[in-house]
């Protein structure tokens, strides 16, 4: 499956790009993804700890399962206000 | 619940949002908080501070906490108010409205939202020296 990622924030610089593609077998989780991106992106490896992470609008967890088509938004702690 | 959101590039006027307040007579309490951009981030002196917002997702958040405020409190209407783009010291970046029977539940759910939107709403700061 294909899905599309978007970086925001410092991520950007981090994946030098405001967002990328990456193809991934069925039933692979949002933990899998980041560790696909983190060998692409490796300045992002060690942001993980603190990384947000949604599935279209919503939050999700890294044992979320993406679907062919997700559009998966990676960025740091919000800082509004 | 009334709920108006609106994020905006333009700078916040206060008095023209104050005008525009809507209040029915069983409500006693109108609050208002206004978030400004500090002098100081850290150690550094700034300028300015350069929100990015990821707009829809924003948007998604905050009816998500409004959805949860009216679950919570018998509020009449909320409005809030957030700069996107550069605000220079001085300036508001955040005017927050809340109109509820009594001032417990008003300030209650306004300390309440603020402190959720600074965990999952997702707008970042850049400081610009």
């Amino acid at each position: 499956m294909r899905v599309s990622v978007h970086f925001y924030s410092y991520f950007k610089e981090l994946a030098g790009s405001a967002e990328t593609r990456a193809e991934l077998p069925e039933g692979a989780t949002i933990a899998d993804l980041f560790r696909q991106l983190a060998e692409k992106f490796p300045k992002l490896d060690a942001m993980k700890k603190s990384t947000l992470v949604a599935v279209g609008l919503d939050y999700q967890t890294w044992d979320h399962i993406l679907k062919d088509g997700d559009e998966i938004s990676l960025f740091p702690p919000v800082q509004g206000g | 619940m009334n709920r108006q959101l609106t994020l905006t590039i333009e700078r916040i006027d206060e008095a023209a949002l104050q005008a525009q307040r809507k209040m029915s007579s069983g409500m006693g309490a109108a609050i208002y908080f206004l978030g400004v951009v500090r002098e100081a981030e850290g150690a550094n002196k700034i300028s300015a501070i350069d929100y990015e917002a990821f707009q829809k997702m924003v948007e998604h958040q905050f009816h998500l906490l409004f959805d949860e405020m009216e679950k919570r409190w018998p509020i009449e209407s909320v409005r809030l108010v957030h700069r996107v783009g550069v605000v220079k010291v001085g300036e508001p970046s955040l005017w927050v409205e809340i109109v509820a029977p009594h001032r417990g539940e008003a300030f209650a759910s306004c300390q309440w939202l603020i402190d959720e939107m600074k965990r999952v709403v997702p707008i970042w700061k850049k400081p610009i020296l």
